[in-house]
């Protein structure tokens, strides 16, 4: 397939470039781990079920958090570039280009998530097996993808200066309202209100399944997430094409 | 046909920068569009290479759209300014490149072909100007593109430098159009085999570089004074002031010269030769230096 071949050169290539500045990827992938270690693992180490709970609401941020922050801001500064006019040239369809974005997004918030696990299986009595873990990897996959999409979206709609701020508030606000960083029911409870409704909360949802029944309230809301922002990162595609190239 | 402007017309807000131009560039053609900075020539390019949507006119690229992928894959570019990603290595980009197309050519060959072969593992953050170019020469090349454009291809480059890359961009025009905007006169000559002179978004002339100079400079008249008033020119000319000089151009200047004794006008210091081409091209363009 010529399509699928394109996606893997272009998020292939858009990796190697990163995975050459490590001083880039190191921090970016190691610090939701680092995170779960300073903050939660003291909590994670008592119960197994603790664990579980707390690592895969990590994992969840870790994906999200890449995501969402790395690719956004990305964007936001590779658009207005020279190779990013020359890729224009190239006979790709944008939607390609879109989803080597996706694809190369993902891969480097997999890396994170699996760093978040790692400290998880080696300091915790996490008990999952290795039927949810791998449940927990393709739920990443998925459910990363409205997330990719916010970030996009972020990333052509912000200029290059203000992508950064916003990517970061959009990360940590709905880390914390989505409950990825402690549990829901301690949230104050207007937030525990809003909080189903966010796509954080519902990819926590998804990860927090594994094992069981999909919850369609998580599983329905990211999709709806996913669709909502695959247009508006279209849109903000062709309003940036039209503003710059028009 | 390989390329067709028809009408083209394209404004930014109030300013027009391309004005009802129309051009063809055909099969195996080798094409210079030429212009001081500020001509259109960076507009007209990207509106043929499908980064731009004119406002009025219509434009073929093999008979499509050079919006549509698939018209696009029969052709190659440069990128502009040479700006590539850093981290990456020049083998690697053209590769990159090279699978984008249906019939590519080797990457081994091209990068041998824009004497690249020693520099395939370096990061593109460490070349020099002139290895730029050939990098991005090769990047509109290596997809064996029916037609390649080429934005300045040896801009900043020493004159050196340039009659090397010129040297790269014949070998790689066999059996294929190119299309290449430049600001020297002196690049068109040597490589183009017909020259598009563009200038306020105008399509000035369009020709070989032997008509140009006809064209353009039989003879170069300069002297210290003022122009002749418009009713006394006898011949046909084109009259720039550079300083306190009076430079013409002009097809026949023995009846420049019988004018302007014939009028009476002070003038001193008359040098009569054969014009640069860079001085018919000022001419032809109004005087507009870049």
């Amino acid at each position: 397939m010529n399509a699928l071949r394109l996606v893997r050169v272009h998020s292939g290539i858009a990796l190697l470039d990163l995975m050459r500045s490590p001083a880039y990827v190191v921090p970016t992938i190691v610090f939701p781990a680092m995170f779960f270690a300073l903050f939660d693992l003291q909590v994670a180490r008592t119960r197994a079920t603790i664990a579980d709970y707390a690592t895969l609401a990590f994992v969840a941020w870790a994906v999200a958090g890449v995501a969402l922050y790395q690719f956004g801001v990305g964007i936001a500064a590779e658009r207005g570039r020279p190779w990013e006019r020359y890729l224009r040239t190239l006979p790709v369809s944008p939607g390609i280009r879109l989803a080597s974005r996706t694809a190369s997004a993902l891969a480097f918030g997999i890396l994170a998530a699996a760093c978040v696990a790692a400290v998880a299986r080696a300091f915790t009595p996490i008990d999952l097996t290795a039927g949810q873990w791998l449940q927990a990897f393709v739920y990443s996959l998925l459910g990363g993808i409205p997330f990719v999409l916010i970030g996009i979206t972020i990333g052509y709609w912000a200029s290059a200066r203000a992508a950064v701020p916003i990517a970061t508030a959009c990360n940590l606000l709905l880390a914390y309202a989505g409950g990825l960083w402690m549990p829901p029911q301690y949230l104050p409870e207007i937030v525990q209100k809003v909080s189903p409704f966010l796509p954080t909360r519902q990819f926590a949802d998804l990860l927090w399944s594994v094992g069981n029944a999909v919850p369609v309230h998580a599983a329905g809301g990211l999709a709806a997430y996913a669709i909502a922002f695959g247009i508006l990162a279209w849109i903000g595609y062709r309003r940036d094409e039209a503003v710059r190239y028009g | 046909m390989i390329l067709e402007f028809d009408g083209v017309t394209k404004s930014y807000g109030s300013v027009r920068a391309l004005d009802d131009l129309s051009f063809r560039v055909d099969r195996d053609e080798i094409v210079a569009m030429l212009g001081p900075n500020g001509a259109g020539k960076t507009t007209a390019l990207e509106i043929a290479l499908g980064l731009r949507a004119s406002d009025s006119g219509s434009v073929g690229l093999f008979g499509g759209s050079p919006r549509d992928v698939a018209v696009r894959r029969r052709l190659g570019a440069t990128p502009q300014d040479s700006g590539f990603p850093d981290a990456l290595r020049v083998g690697e980009i053209v590769a990159f490149a090279a699978t984008h197309y249906p019939r590519p050519g080797s990457v081994e060959e091209t990068l041998g072909a824009f004497g690249l072969e020693s520099l395939r593992g370096r990061p593109t953050g460490t070349l020099s100007g002139g290895q730029s170019r050939r990098l991005a020469l090769a990047l509109a090349f290596v997809g064996n593109p029916e037609l390649a454009v080429l934005d300045e291809p040896t801009t900043g480059l020493d004159v050196e430098s340039r009659r090397r890359l010129w040297d790269v961009v014949r070998g790689a025009a066999a059996g294929r159009s190119i299309l290449f905007t430049t600001h020297y006169l002196e690049e068109a000559e040597a490589l183009a085999t017909r020259i598009l002179v563009i200038d306020r978004g105008r399509l000035r002339f369009d020709g070989g570089a032997r008509e140009l100079r006809e064209r353009f400079g039989a003879k170069r008249l300069a002297y210290v004074g003022v122009p002749l008033e418009p009713g006394a020119l006898a011949p046909a000319a084109t009259v720039v002031r550079v300083d306190d000089r009076t430079v013409v151009t002009t097809a026949d200047s023995d009846a420049y010269v019988r004018a302007l004794v014939k009028s009476g006008v002070s003038f001193s210091d008359l040098e009569i030769g054969s014009p640069s081409l860079e001085e018919a091209f000022l001419s032809m363009t109004g005087g507009s230096k870049s």
